[in-house]
């Protein structure tokens, strides 16, 4: 026998289901509509397969875009992880002042990365920054030369200060997950006779699985994503050569190529899905 | 695990030099905004101020930057609220009543949360204009509710599956409805949840620009992000000091807020974050 009524409190998730349909899944899938159009924003769409498509891949800007999109990401996440990871383990012992060091190193992190990139954009100034005196009272003069006008030097200065800003964070999550490991454990594998490399490798970094995958996907989410910081540091230039995918899109829209750039904004879906996956794959953990 | 001496003495050494490399920025900035106008950048000794205090006087009333600094508040705070009644609410549902729909609306949120902004924004900014929501602050506090919303509702559904469910039957017994059940009984309970969503999110929101720049586009709606960078456009190449002091305003208040809730939020990211 049932007595049981469907209870109305099961809809009490009905307001935030609506809030998201409206302004996350609804645009979402208008958005794969509008990909197949060339709409301008303004007058008649007409339906045009998968011509942005095909435009996408034959643009010389946008496959640039992406090749900038994927460096940045690569060397970010990577980056990002090394140095956080050894952050982690300088901080994951007991000294006067651990916990001042880690508000410090946090410290960048929680200011947007828009105004960080413009307080590097002051600090490295060519023939007047910060850095330009810096190294000049060193006898270095013109170190800190022309960054931003050759696209590799530019790149590299963008990944530096997103590594520069972020490792905090990794760092934070790091360090969670080194002092969840318990000592106990790191102690059997030294009584084994186990070496510090090997210790780190088969114990340390095995129990540090949810910590990395946590660091991974949010900085490959990120990092593919990324927008602040080129913005204010370089506007996507020497010409395009620093834009990403994001700002892309961004100036396609502005461009009244409307259906176009939600085409792009496809892609970058795509590009940022594949990755995320198979690194979430791969951190699996076994239990 | 013993380190010896020297051992102890370079790991405190490196930690220094870490975190000179992550407050010298800061300082020349600090510097920079105090120049003189007629001084250059860094002429002279790199890290000593003249401290021309007019600079700040100055960067606040031609950046419209307090007017920005009143727009991310209120669009911090709204966006805060609206997702921690919605997202709460949800999250109660989902906890405690696994039925189909809203296993959907779980699995949607979840499988959404890795979609960035930038996908849907072009869109997004279609349908704002149809609702006449470009350039006002509800518009924006919607947008950015829906980009904490995942975080909100995984937070809230996981502390609530911990509590008992003989505490919503007693609140059922002395005549609670579902809604006051939630909000009478179960959020106070679960502030740690409510403080560990605020952290992971409030800077964000603060700091949104991505969104900012398409949905605050006029100079009363701006958010700070975009008022400093139609501020910085203005002046390019002109006036460092002054854009120096309106960066120094800007990031003022968040380090503040950061320094005063330091141990909180150190905690609230740590457990958020190997919790997720």
């Amino acid at each position: 026998m049932r007595h049981k009524r469907i209870s109305w409190a099961q809809f009490l998730s009905l307001p935030a289901l609506m809030l998201y349909g409206m302004f996350f899944v609804y645009p979402l899938l208008r958005g794969i509509g509008m990909s197949v159009t060339d709409w301008d924003g303004m007058g008649e769409a007409t339906f045009v397969g998968l011509q942005n498509f095909i435009d996408f891949f034959h643009d010389a800007r946008a496959m640039h875009d992406i090749k900038t999109t994927l460096i940045f990401a690569l060397g970010s996440a990577v980056l990002l992880n090394v140095v956080g990871l050894c952050y982690a383990l300088l901080m994951n012992s007991d000294f006067r002042g651990k916990s001042i060091a880690r508000v410090v190193i946090y410290l960048p992190a929680i200011i947007s990365p828009l105004i960080m990139g413009y307080i590097w954009f002051f600090l490295l100034q060519p023939g007047r920054g910060f850095l330009h005196y810096a190294f000049a009272q060193l006898g270095m003069t013109d170190i800190i030369g022309s960054w931003m006008s050759s696209y590799p030097s530019a790149l590299l200065v963008l990944v530096l200060v997103n590594v520069w800003q972020f490792s905090g964070m990794t760092m934070i999550i790091y360090l969670a997950g080194l002092q969840s490991i318990p000592s106990e454990i790191s102690e059997a594998a030294l009584i084994d006779g186990a070496s510090n490399w090997q210790r780190f490798w088969r114990v340390s970094v095995p129990m540090l699985m949810p910590a990395i995958r946590i660091n991974v996907v949010t900085n490959i989410i990120g990092s593919l994503s990324v927008f602040d910081v080129i913005m204010s540091l370089t506007e996507g230039g020497p010409g395009y050569a620093t834009e990403s995918l994001s700002i892309y899109i961004m100036r396609m829209c502005y461009g009244s190529r409307t259906g176009y750039s939600t085409a792009v904004a496809m892609i970058l879906f795509f590009i940022i899905l594949i990755p995320v996956l198979v690194s979430m794959r791969f951190t699996r953990q076994k239990s | 695990m013993k380190e010896n001496k020297w051992g102890k003495a370079l790991r405190v050494l490196m930690i220094l030099i870490i975190c000179a490399a992550c407050l010298i920025p800061f300082y020349v900035l600090l510097v920079l905004s105090l120049n003189a106008p007629s001084r250059v950048f860094y002429e002279g000794n790199i890290f000593m101020p003249n401290f021309h205090w007019q600079n700040f006087i100055d960067a606040w009333n031609k950046s419209r930057i307090g007017t920005a600094m009143l727009n991310s508040a209120i669009i911090t705070a709204g966006t805060l609220i609206v997702t921690i009644v919605t997202g709460g609410l949800a999250g109660y549902a989902i906890a405690r009543h696994s039925t189909r729909y809203n296993k959907f609306v779980f699995g949607l949120l979840i499988g959404c949360m890795m979609i960035p902004g930038i996908i849907n924004t072009v869109p997004l900014y279609i349908l704002m204009r149809q609702i006449n929501a470009i350039d006002t602050l509800w518009g924006m506090i919607c947008v950015c509710s829906t980009l904490a919303m995942p975080s909100a509702v995984f937070i809230y559904a996981t502390f609530i599956r911990a509590l008992p469910r003989e505490m919503d039957e007693a609140a059922a017994l002395d005549g609670c409805s579902p809604f006051a059940t939630f909000w009478r009984v179960i959020f106070p309970m679960i502030k740690p949840a409510t403080a560990s969503f605020v952290i992971l999110n409030g800077f964000g929101i603060w700091n949104n620009y991505a969104q900012a720049v398409f949905f605050l586009q006029s100079r009363a709606k701006q958010n700070i992000p975009q008022a400093l960078s139609v501020f910085f456009q203005q002046f390019a190449g002109a006036k460092w000091h002054l854009m120096a002091a309106t960066a120094v305003i800007a990031i003022i208040p968040v380090v503040i807020v950061f320094l005063v809730f330091q141990k909180q939020f150190i905690k609230g990211l740590s457990d958020g974050a190997l919790k997720g």
